[in-house]
């Protein structure tokens, strides 16, 4: 594949996928730990929680929230950092109103991976870090 | 009558029966049977029976030309698919079919009780509709020739239907509503309450359909569950978009407990061991010494031949930025903004010298390494990825000064030597807009 028809996959991808997952956060938070691999990390302001049951109970005890997307951003990963995976690096940030606290501006980024079943490829989440931008102001 | 039965052609029935057709999915194995029969043909009643799946056909050339397709088609695992056809009765379906007349009085009686401000199709109680009792038409609804008469008109007169009311209808099981998905896709509110339905799995035989409001109260099956949440995770399992239940909003009567969720207290780095900490604070301190004083160009080799580099600003805050900074806004790849595949190319910089020539032309900066957060997101073998949140100041302009927050990200290969290279890294800025500048500097900038 020469490099153009990986840069246009990785955007689609990304920006497929960020209309899921905040769409899922947002309206549909039971089945958002679905996007996540099972063996798949998630970093929240400097939590760290691993493992499918781990990331659903921490779903489950978020605040129910509301995302506004400012920016995305989107590279293919370099084959060498993840052979024979085919891994898509997503970048976004805006701002989120959790239930219960005032709005605050995050930064998240994603590393995605390519699960190929034989009707389409389905990108997971394998790594999620997530941080409020302002968190070293409180 | 009896004149009538023998002067109509009975046409010849033939039982199309597809050998553990129940693993395959009825579009694919239609289309695949298609596509290896010499003529075309148009299933009567698909429908699964324990292992198998089957059909009617009512035309001996085709049923012919059908048996020939056996072994023919290959599935997904290269087992042989057989195809057993048979010569049969009238089919129940077509027996029990209604009548043309009574087709249309159906349809009457159908549109009286669609809204169609609401794309709702009120049929409860349906079997006691004037209309229906008035022309002798029985509508149970239980009865699968019925309701794929009712369905065949929802097909054909409301294939909009958002809305379907089914309450009090004495349906004991949903067989029948098996191909509901197929004749009203958009169906979003359902209820079924005031039934004989003894089980929630009766709903597995409906589950295409993307629900979004479900009422089941009244039938049999609600007293299988003592625990509300058992019952509300069940259903939600076989319609995962359900946001009503018998009512009520489902995610307010989710909650955990007592009391209300609260957000994780915030931490601070996370590094993974000591060994990274020290590994990844070496390289932010070398990178960011030659970044911040060097010429930028000296970074040439910690990036990979083939790396990727891109920047972006937030949407709507690169308007109206002065000076040294409309950089940041021009080269912004902001795919909220940038829709185009060739803007989304070209501002992506690939190759280490087209990198490294892009950060040197950047404005000079002062990282403040003490304000930086480090997440490191993963570590392999052959790689890891952080992410640093921070603050830089622009330094050398004729603006006043101002702290920037960023955040970068990198991705780092580990070669067999041990040596780190930058294969990814990605830069975004905020609050690049500027306190405002004194008057005559801002003169005096325009005169030259």
């Amino acid at each position: 594949m020469d490099f153009k028809t990986y840069v246009d996959q990785a955007c689609r991808a990304a920006e497929e996928f960020v209309h899921i997952y905040y769409e899922t956060m947002d309206k549909r938070r039971r089945v958002l730990p679905r996007l996540y691999l099972d063996t798949a990390t998630l970093l929240w302001n400097g939590n760290v929680v691993t493992g499918m049951d781990g990331i659903t109970n921490f779903f489950e005890m978020l605040p129910s929230s509301e995302f506004q997307i400012n920016m995305l951003d989107c590279q293919p990963v370099h084959e060498q950092a993840t052979p024979s995976q085919s891994t898509v690096l997503v970048v976004t940030s805006g701002t989120v109103k959790f239930d219960g606290s005032h709005p605050h501006y995050y930064n998240q980024n994603f590393l995605l991976t390519a699960q190929s079943t034989p009707n389409q490829t389905v990108w997971k989440i394998a790594s999620d870090c997530f941080r409020f931008q302002d968190w070293s102001n409180n | 009558m009896v004149g009538e039965e023998q002067k109509e052609d009975s046409p010849q029935w033939f039982k199309v029966a597809i050998t553990d057709g129940r693993k395959y999915k009825k579009p694919w194995l239609l289309s695949s049977i298609q596509s290896h029969c010499s003529v075309p043909f148009t299933p009567i009643d698909f429908h699964y029976v324990g292992l198998r799946a089957q059909f009617f056909i009512s035309d001996a050339s085709i049923a012919s030309a059908l048996k020939d397709v056996s072994d023919k088609i290959l599935d997904d695992n290269s087992q042989k698919i057989s195809i057993v056809v048979s010569p049969t009765i009238v089919p129940n379906c077509e027996r029990n079919k209604l009548k043309p007349e009574k087709m249309e009085q159906l349809k009457v009686a159908m549109k009286k009780r669609y809204l169609a401000s609401h794309q709702a199709l009120d049929l409860q109680s349906f079997r006691f509709d004037p209309i229906l009792v008035d022309h002798g038409i029985d509508m149970i609804l239980n009865r699968k020739s019925c309701m794929d008469a009712a369905l065949t008109i929802i097909e054909e007169d409301f294939p909009e239907l958002l809305s379907l009311n089914l309450r009090n209808n004495k349906l004991y099981r949903l067989d029948s509503l098996s191909n509901i998905v197929e004749m009203a896709p958009k169906l979003q509110i359902l209820n079924l309450s005031k039934n004989e339905l003894k089980s929630a799995w009766e709903l597995d035989k409906i589950k295409g359909l993307n629900l979004k409001e479900l009422w089941l109260k009244g039938n049999p099956l609600c007293r299988n569950y003592s625990n509300n949440s058992t019952y509300v995770s069940t259903l939600l399992e076989l319609f995962p978009k359900l946001t009503r239940l018998d009512g009520l909003e489902l995610f307010s009567t989710l909650s955990c407990g007592n009391g209300k969720k609260k957000l994780p207290v915030c931490k601070g780095s996370v590094y993974g061991s000591d060994t990274l900490k020290s590994l990844i604070w070496q390289f932010l301190t070398e990178y960011y010494y030659i970044y911040d004083h060097g010429d930028r160009h000296v970074l040439l080799n910690t990036y990979h031949d083939n790396a990727c580099f891109s920047l972006t600003v937030p949407f709507n805050s690169d308007d109206g930025v002065l000076g040294s900074l409309n950089l940041y806004s021009k080269s912004s790849r902001n795919m909220i903004k940038i829709k185009d595949s060739v803007p989304r190319t070209q501002l992506l910089k690939y190759t280490k010298t087209e990198i490294v020539d892009f950060l040197s032309a950047l404005p000079k900066t002062q990282h403040d390494l003490s304000s930086f957060v480090v997440d490191t997101c993963v570590q392999t073998e052959n790689m890891f990825y952080f992410s640093v949140n921070g603050q830089f100041k622009e330094v050398e302009t004729s603006y006043l000064p101002h702290n920037c927050d960023f955040t970068r990200i990198f991705i780092l290969n580990r070669t067999s030597n041990s040596s780190l290279c930058i294969v990814n890294d990605q830069l975004f800025v905020k609050d690049i807009r500027f306190d405002e500048p004194k008057t005559d500097l801002l003169i005096g900038h325009i005169i030259l």
